[in-house]
């Protein structure tokens, strides 16, 4: 039985797309395959017109679980992908600085990630895929373990330095407020094996407020519409 | 620090229990006056008194070969077996631990050769290397080898796939993976193999000198020729001397362990 099946869509250029659906359904599964870690068994992936095999150069990747390396330091777990590019010295530094402040780690530079709290290393992951400015950036549930509030500052976060960079986001989550806070675009799965069962477009301005869009009318309208259809979903995964 | 300083007391009271103890029971006549019946006949198990004169004794320059050379020599060759056999035990471990076929093809080769009992290839060894110390390195080779090899190889196998892939992601070459994953994931491992290795390094090493003679000097060879002489003394020097050896290293390991791997909570109090 596959994880995914019939499942084709498109992400345009600097869109942000996220992926929301039962557990199971295939969402981490689609992540890997865009990112080269698996290969479809049948159909394709494409980026810029281009075939994937392997991990592509452009991409980033937070990843689900908690990928910080235990033995590196803050800075250091930051510095990695400078470090695989042979960037050094004072232009590391630079950065370094830069990106540990756009996470407000600020004094805990030298801190091993054992002693900081998930919220923490989550905001350490992220900034050590973005120091390397990758075009897409894809993520996997990167806030599910959190707690509302840390949530939502990292959500601020995250829009403001997509607002900077743009890069092509694909977000998975099963946290619908947070797919409709985020994403232009919602793509909704069914159970498994993962169908596309319905594609919304979110139609809320940017730059978005976190916080107030939660009492939008087209916040509130796309989340009974998604849930509907979410709903149903549970409902037949129930019935079986 | 008052935790530390109570243990460091009741460590010494046990010690200073045990030497009165020992040298009190050695004393008692079995039938008063008659010299030579002991309850505990000293001439099995010696006497501290006995033992710090020996010591003393074997420290000076009235012996051909002193105790201080004899203990550089064990240590030398202990710390050389150590060394090579962590060293290729260590690299061997990555390399069959990141490569599935390589380890395939190995397995029954070292299976195999690790279920030999050591001590049989004591002749061989000595038939092919001599009396000396690159005798005794070799035999410790054979023993710390597969140890360090073993825990490596599990460490090597056991790196979390995602921490790869996360390197992978961040644009790191296969090299970059093994120098910023590999090995330090599995250095933990490694590491526990280590204060194991220090005492089969030992064995190794004082085995090889039981067979060696003068030549390969050492402590193992003050061991043997106490026997020859029936020197309990003597040979209570020589397993002291070997526990004291054993401490050294050991504490040495522990002191490079709590630094590579102070990253580990169960490190940082001590650190
Ligand atoms: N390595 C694997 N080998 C075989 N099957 C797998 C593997 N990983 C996942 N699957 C299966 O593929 C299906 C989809 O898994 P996937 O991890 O993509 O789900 P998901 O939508 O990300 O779920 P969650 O929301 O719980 O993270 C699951 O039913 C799972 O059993
Ligand atoms: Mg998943």
């Amino acid at each position: 039985m596959p994880a995914v099946s019939g499942v084709s869509f498109e992400i345009g250029d600097e869109e942000f797309v996220a992926i929301v659906g039962p557990s199971g359904c295939g969402k981490s599964t689609i992540l890997n395959m865009i990112g080269g870690l698996v290969a479809p068994t049948a159909g394709a992936i494409e980026i810029d017109g281009r075939p994937v095999s392997g991990v592509p150069a452009n991409v980033g990747y937070v990843f689900q679980k908690d990928t910080v390396f235990p033995w590196r330091s803050v800075r250091r777990n930051i510095a990695l992908g400078l470090e695989y590019r042979g960037i050094r010295g004072e232009a590391q530094a630079r950065r370094v600085a830069a990106a540990v402040s756009m996470a407000g780690l600020e004094g805990f530079e030298d801190a091993f990630p054992a002693t900081l709290s998930g919220g923490m290393r989550q905001r350490v992951a992220l900034v050590r895929t973005l120091v390397v400015e990758p075009e897409i950036l894809l993520m996997d549930e990167p806030f599910g373990a959190l707690d509302l509030h840390t949530k939502l500052d990292l959500h601020a976060e995250l829009l403001r330095l997509w607002g900077e960079r743009r890069q092509t986001v694909v977000f998975i989550t099963h946290d619908l407020s947070e797919a409709i806070t985020l994403a232009d675009r919602i793509v909704v799965m069914t159970r498994r094996p993962g169908r596309i069962k319905m594609v919304y477009d979110v139609k809320l301005p940017r730059p978005r407020d976190v916080i107030r869009l939660r009492e939008t009318d087209e916040y509130l309208r796309a989340y009974g519409e998604i849930w509907h259809v979410l709903g149903e979903e549970f409902a037949r995964e129930k019935a079986r | 620090m008052r935790y530390r300083g109570s243990v460091l007391f009741w460590q010494l009271l046990i010690l200073v229990v045990l030497l009165a103890s020992w040298e009190w029971l050695t004393g008692i006549k079995a039938i008063s006056r008659t010299p030579g019946l002991y309850w505990i006949d000293p001439f099995f198990i010696s006497r501290p008194s006995l033992i710090a004169r020996r010591f003393v004794y074997l420290l000076s320059d009235r012996v051909r070969l002193n105790l201080w050379q004899m203990t550089l020599s064990t240590v030398q060759s202990t710390l050389w077996g150590f060394v090579v056999g962590v060293s290729t035990g260590f690299v061997a471990g990555l390399v069959l631990g990141r490569n599935d076929r390589l380890a395939r093809i190995f397995a029954p080769y070292i299976v195999a050769f690790n279920s030999l009992p050591r001590i049989a290839l004591v002749p061989l060894i000595t038939m092919i290397f001599g009396f000396g110390l690159v005798a005794k390195i070799v035999l410790a080779w054979t023993i710390v080898f597969f140890i360090v090899f073993f825990n490596t190889f599990q460490g090597a196998r056991s790196v979390d796939a995602d921490l790869i892939h996360s390197a992978r992601f961040l644009g790191a070459s296969e090299r970059q993976v093994m120098r910023t994953v590999i090995i330090p994931s599995a250095l933990a491992w490694t590491f526990a193999s280590l204060t194991p290795s220090i005492s089969f390094a030992l064995i190794g090493v004082v085995v090889g000198e039981f067979l060696g003679g003068e030549s390969g000097g050492g402590l193992g060879y003050l061991i043997i020729q106490s026997l020859g002489t029936l020197n309990a003394a003597d040979m209570m020097v020589a397993l002291l001397t070997l526990g004291l050896i054993g401490i050294v290293m050991a504490l040495g390991i522990k002191q490079v362990e709590t630094r590579l791997l102070r990253w580990r909570p169960e490190y940082r109090k001590s650190a």
